[in-house]
């Protein structure tokens, strides 16, 4: 393990944590942003949602790599490419976990609906779906290294070069970073869930029963 | 060209069905390399998920592991691994096979757990031994999201084998790795559909089991605790 | 019969959920425990089948202490019904039924086969057997929660709260059942409820916890009634406890008086005549409504009674056969104040007025007093149409007698139980 390494090269380490990052979160976020208006949809048109969620069910089957791999004709061997998958995976992890009276509520018209809707709600569901993020982030940050291999910037390079070099402190530092960058977001978000519901008990447990516990990788 | 042209030209090439390294034989691969880690990972996961489930003790350890295993990179581990013991059989089985357990833990033990404490309670009170109780009541009513673990853990499996290709592994990953390491789409894409073929098969096939082997009277209430 | 002896629990924390309980539970009756919840009733009750163990003191059963026995094998021979029911929901209602013979070694087709006689015996459909706990009403699940728990013909019968879940009307004609059965079958049933005209009503012998797990009375129903111990269980049974404890004398002293009743041809003179300030109109088939006498002078004397119109009856009572109280309602139900007593086939056989009414009171309460209510002691299902007749019953024991055993037993040690962790708290 070679500790000078690390400073060595400390901005390229920094810059790929960064990458990592954007690809961790931004696909949850356009995940939450899709799921949300969906989720009213499929409450307004109640036959919709079986089927929906049968295609997410068969959608969160297929193999990470192999989307990325999908989607290369069409957006390139750019990031674009891994957040578009990743942000398919994400709506599968968050779009079950809108909670149905936030759907329904949405579906009746009116300023009142409206109003109790954004206060009453909205506020209600949020552990879930910060729960949702959760693991949608996590699992994202993770499934980003993987996107290396389809040549997209990630803390996945510390560990394909440290491969090609032999290089075990690469490796060590690259699987280091990710588990805290994971880490970090998780207490993040944590925190924001308790900022935003300080009615909660500070321990929620049992949430995470209805979420899938992990996006398959490859 | 879109994907699936390329991976159709690809795989309808007959060439690509004989010889060594061939489609057929890379399926045949990737199922074994697939069903062997899931077995010992089910043999190791599901009878501690239920003793987990049913005692209560050891709860904590099992909400932990669901979380830091999202957190795991498999291709860095992976890496990892065959830096160290070199590129053999155990550098991809053990990965494979520790990556494996938590979801199926984590389900075994939310069935059991989840199970009624009121059917639990009669089941102890009309005169079950703690076998009894685990076998003729809590396992057949966890049944369901015992199978919903499996089914995660297989899927899981078959898509890790594909990327095990990169530290030397056989399988339908060979293609894609391969591909891509001589800019040749075609086999990328191919390789990739037939994962995408292989998983939604397993995913067909959990489904039929499932409607095998559930007991009818946990249909009507069967659309709890849905993970995944 | 199950002897409690000093039987105490007391959780790590400090919450004693039963405290140096005496009580012995006869072979064959019915004992409800009942009383506010936390009291510690359902504890007692679990340890009767030792899923919860005693801190100290010792339970038997037929003079065996049941800690000398094997926790599952104890259990078989013991049916347990609970509140939830607890039905297996991946088993069919006939399997559910069959579990304890099954586990006991029968063969499963012999299991079957008693699993539907005990269906039939609880008053289920026969075509039921074959369908899932979820197919079923909260009624027909706890119906068969019971067939489940009587299955292997155990002779002791423990239900927790068994009828709290459903409603009232369900409720009342479970209770019905479960009397009906217990006539047949003489159990050794303990029953715990928070319902206390649910213990008066089915119990043969009920025990008032006070809140931390002492008795404060236990005695017959009528006793309970009629001579509560303290305020504390004066307060607890209710307010109109004189009223209700009238459930239990029967009207067999009742005097009637056949004085008012006419039939409809009689004419108006001779009602008149009769001086009564009511008359009851009545034929072969029962009574058909009263007159008012002031009423009568607007119609010539030769009017026959048919022709007036008269007022409802309310309801009757069956002489000698339903009880005091109901003689009570039906007088307070009709127009004129007296009760109408009827026959088995509903010909009317007399009236009864307030005054007769409060001398039969009177007289049933001497003679209880006296403890020598043991005739036939009527138990009606509300409203009073159908009264539970039991066979002869001991003698009550004085008021708030408990068998105490003499010796404590010796270990005072909770038992190891091998299997599972007990909840951490009290539970009611």
């Amino acid at each position: 393990m070679m500790w000078s390494w690390i400073p060595q090269n400390w901005s390229q380490i920094w810059h790929l944590t960064w990458e990592n990052l954007k690809l961790g979160v931004l696909p949850a976020l356009y995940g939450l942003i899709i799921s949300l208006p969906l989720g009213v949809v499929a409450a307004r048109w109640r036959w919709i949602y079986p089927p929906v969620l049968t295609v997410v069910n068969v959608l969160y089957a297929i193999p990470s790599l192999a989307l990325f791999i999908a989607l290369i004709p069409a957006f390139g061997l750019t990031d674009t490419t891994v957040i578009i998958a990743l942000t398919v995976f994400s709506l599968c992890i968050i779009l079950p976990n809108v909670p149905p009276s936030v759907r329904q509520a949405a579906t009746a018209m009116g300023y009142g609906t409206l109003r109790r809707l954004v206060t009453v709600e909205l506020p209600l569901a949020i552990p879930v779906i910060i729960a949702g993020l959760r693991v949608s982030v996590v699992s994202n940050i993770s499934l980003a290294s993987l996107g290396q291999l389809i040549g997209v910037s990630s803390l996945g390079y510390l560990f394909i070069d440290g491969l090609q070099r032999d290089f075990p402190t690469e490796i060590y530092v690259g699987l280091f970073f990710v588990i805290v960058l994971a880490l970090v977001c998780d207490l993040i978000l944590v925190a924001i869930r308790r900022v935003l519901t300080p009615w909660q008990p500070r321990r929620q447990r049992r949430l995470e029963r209805r979420l899938p516990l992990r996006r398959v990788t490859a | 060209m879109s994907f699936f042209s390329w991976a159709w030209d690809w795989i309808t090439e007959s060439a690509n069905w004989h010889g060594s390294g061939s489609i057929p034989q890379q399926i045949l691969a990737h199922l074994g390399y697939s069903f062997l880690p899931l077995l010992i990972a089910a043999l190791i996961a599901v009878p501690a998920g239920v003793v987990i489930g049913h005692t209560g003790r050891g709860a904590v350890f099992v909400v932990n592991v669901a979380n830091a295993w999202r957190a795991i990179p498999t291709l860095g581990l992976l890496i990892l691994l065959a830096v160290f013991l070199g590129f053999s059989f155990l550098t991809w089985l053990l990965p494979l096979v520790v990556l494996a357990i938590p979801p199926i833990l984590v389900n075994a033990y939310e069935g059991i757990a989840g199970v009624d404490p009121d059917v639990k309670d009669a089941a102890k009170g009309m005169g079950m031994t703690p076998w009894q109780q685990v076998t003729r009541v809590e396992v057949p009513i966890a049944l369901p999201l015992i199978l919903v673990g499996l089914r995660t853990g297989a899927i899981f499996v078959v898509a890790t084998a594909t990327i095990a290709a990169y530290i030397g592994l056989g399988g339908l990953g060979r293609f894609i790795i391969d591909g891509l390491a001589s800019n040749q789409y075609g086999p990328v894409a191919g390789g990739a559909l037939l994962v995408v073929l292989l998983a939604v098969v397993v995913l067909a096939l959990f489904a039929l089991v499932s409607r095998l082997v559930v007991p009818a009277g946990l249909r009507g209430q069967a659309k709890l605790g849905r993970t995944e | 019969m199950i002897t409690f002896e000093e039987v105490t629990k007391e959780y790590p924390d400090g919450t004693v959920a039963v405290d140096a309980l005496n009580l012995e539970v006869p072979a064959g009756k019915t004992v409800v425990l009942v009383g506010p919840s936390g009291c510690g009733k359902t504890t007692t009750l679990r340890m009767v089948n030792r899923l919860v163990e005693p801190t100290r003191g010792r339970i038997l059963l037929d003079g065996q202490d049941i800690r000398e026995q094997n926790p599952a094998r104890l259990r078989r021979g013991i049916g347990y019904v609970i509140q939830q029911t607890g039905l297996f929901p991946h088993r069919t209602v006939e399997d559910n039924i069959a579990t304890v013979p099954v586990l006991s070694g029968w063969a499963r087709g012999k299991a079957r086969d008693r699993a539907r006689e005990l269906i039939d015996l609880v008053g289920l459909d026969p075509a039921l057997a074959r369908r899932y706990p979820y197919q079923l009403s909260g009624g027909q699940q706890q119906r068969v929660g019971v067939a489940r728990a009587l299955a292997a013909d155990p002779p002791v019968l423990l239900m927790d709260e068994p009828f709290s879940a459903v409603d009232p009307v369900v409720r009342a004609s479970l209770q019905d059942e479960l009397i009906s059965l217990q006539n047949t079958l003489q159990k050794t049933v303990v029953l715990v409820t928070h319902d206390i005209e649910e213990a008066i009503k089915v119990g043969d012998l009920v025990a008032l916890y006070r809140p931390h797990g002492t008795i404060a009375q236990f005695d017959t129903p009528e006793r309970l009634l009629g001579d509560p111990v303290d305020d504390y269980v004066a307060g607890f049974v209710g307010f109109d406890r004189g009223i209700r404890r009238l459930s239990f004398f029967p009207s067999a002293g009742l005097e009637l008086s056949p004085a008012p009743v006419l039939s409809a041809d009689a004419t108006v003179a001779k009602a008149q005549a009769t001086g009564e300030p009511w008359i009851l109109v009545a034929d072969d088939s029962g009574p058909r409504g009263w007159i008012q006498a002031t009423r009568l002078g607007d119609h010539p004397g030769g009017t026959s009674l048919g022709g007036l119109t008269a007022e409802g009856v309310g309801h009757t009572f069956r002489a000698g056969i339903d009880s005091l109280r109901a003689a009570l309602d039906a007088a307070v139900l009709s127009p004129s104040g007296q009760a109408v007593a009827v026959d088995d086939e509903g010909r009317v056989v007399g009236v009864a007025t307030f005054d007769e009414l409060r001398a039969a009171i009177q007289a049933a309460d001497a003679a209880d007093t006296a403890g020598i209510s043991g005739a036939g002691r009527a138990r009606e299902a509300v409203p009073a149409d159908n009264s539970k007749k039991r066979p002869q019953a001991a003698t009550p024991e004085s008021s708030g007698s408990e068998s105490s055993g003499s010796e404590s037993s010796g270990s005072g040690s909770s038992g190891t139980e091998s299997e599972g962790s007990e909840p951490s708290g009290a539970r009611p």
